[in-house]
């Protein structure tokens, strides 16, 4: 005798009640799921709060060794400006000294003083352009807004990608923290735009929309892919965006192939402004 | 004549008749303690005594829940008066619920 298979229970549900029910499972009350067989509960609740938790924890850590980390670059852009600096700058004035006192019939003598100063100078702006990179000190000094043209600026001198500035930001004052992350995040962005766009223009904007401010870092290149935008891959997406976190902020990264791609960060003015 | 009976039932006042629930639950999952509490808490402010409780927990009586429709936990339904009301969740939403109990509003 062939077994009859049991027919499959299904359960009469009507419009309204389907409606209810699938409110209360995107509102996370429901706790158990009554099958034919098996009664499965599930946690959906909590496991989404300690997910959220252990996010949090990730990102506070994030935001930490971020913060550790420009500490360190600081001390070490101090170290290497004081100290190799200085000793460069007297070794320069030596060499001028020297030069003064050959006498002008050795020439051999003076070419080689020549070169090695010439050799000093480029040194010292090399030592320059290294603690500047970790720490830019023009941030201190002239505040986001201009450094962040002058970076465009230097971007465009050493890419020869055309790259534009513009802001509607007149005298607000950013806090340290701020700055340091919104430059950090408009360099990442450039170098993006370096390494990966094959772009001929990029524009950077600040802007200030009611309660946020705005940096948005554009090009016209071959456009960033949505795998690249989500991927695990792309550390330097993660640390921009980690950054704006940090901040209360938000990234997004849009494109389209062929037609460029942008990069937009939103932050709240109340984290970054003094005052 | 008989639409018009079901018309005076549907607007019984708690007091005049005994509200029969039956909350079905799993064990003590957070949704379930909570409704649990819930529903006693806005059967004792809405009815004040005029009602009966029966918890159903699905993991030691599962075949109430099928017989009853159930799909998830916490349901709750209303058995009486007529007509059947079913309630998903943890009966947090104290307005939704009782509007959909006819307890507020035009529906009660």
């Amino acid at each position: 005798m062939s077994q009859r298979k049991r027919p499959v229970h299904r359960p009469k549900i009507r419009m309204k009640e389907a409606e209810a029910l699938v409110r209360a499972l995107k509102t996370h009350q429901v706790d158990g799921i009554v099958g034919e067989r098996h009664i499965m509960v599930c946690r959906m609740k909590e496991v989404e709060e300690k997910l959220e938790n252990s996010r949090d924890q990730v990102r506070a850590l994030a935001a930490s060794l971020q913060s550790m980390r420009e500490n360190e670059r600081a001390v070490i852009a101090r170290e290497i400006h004081d100290q190799f600096g200085q000793t460069l700058t007297i070794l320069q004035l030596g060499l001028s000294w020297m030069a003064g006192k050959v006498n002008p019939k050795q020439q051999p003598l003076q070419e080689k003083i020549r070169s090695l100063s010439d050799l000093v100078t480029a040194m010292i702006q090399s030592v320059q352009r290294f603690a500047d990179e970790l720490r830019p000190g023009v941030l201190d000094e002239l505040g986001l807004v201009k450094t962040l043209k002058a970076e465009a600026r230097e971007f465009e001198g050493h890419t020869e990608i055309q790259c534009g500035f513009k802001t509607n930001i007149g005298k607000a004052r950013f806090d340290r923290v701020g700055s340091v992350a919104v430059f950090r995040i408009a360099q990442a962005a450039l170098t993006n735009v370096a390494r990966h766009a094959h772009a001929s223009r990029a524009m950077i904007a600040l802007m200030q929309r009611e309660h946020d401010l705005i940096l948005t870092v554009r090009d016209n290149g071959k456009g960033i892919t949505k795998k690249l935008v989500h991927g695990n891959n792309s550390l330097g997406i993660i640390g921009m965006r980690e950054r704006a976190l940090a901040l209360d902020g938000t990234l997004t990264l849009s494109g389209s192939k062929g037609k460029g791609t942008t990069l937009a960060v939103r932050i709240p003015l109340s984290r970054v402004l003094i005052g | 004549m008989k639409a018009r009976k079901r018309e005076r039932r549907r607007h019984a006042k708690p007091g005049g008749e005994t509200y029969v629930f039956r909350l079905f639950v799993v064990g003590n999952e957070s949704n379930s303690t909570q409704a649990r509490v819930n529903l006693a808490r806005l059967c004792e402010e809405q009815l004040k005594g005029h009602y009966q409780i029966e918890t159903v927990d699905v993991l030691k009586d599962a075949a109430t829940a099928h017989k009853n429709n159930v799909l998830v936990t916490p349901t709750l339904i209303l058995i009486k008066p007529f007509p059947k009301v079913t309630v998903f969740g943890n009966l947090s939403d104290t307005r939704q619920v009782l509007a959909a109990l006819r307890l507020i509003g035009g529906e009660r």
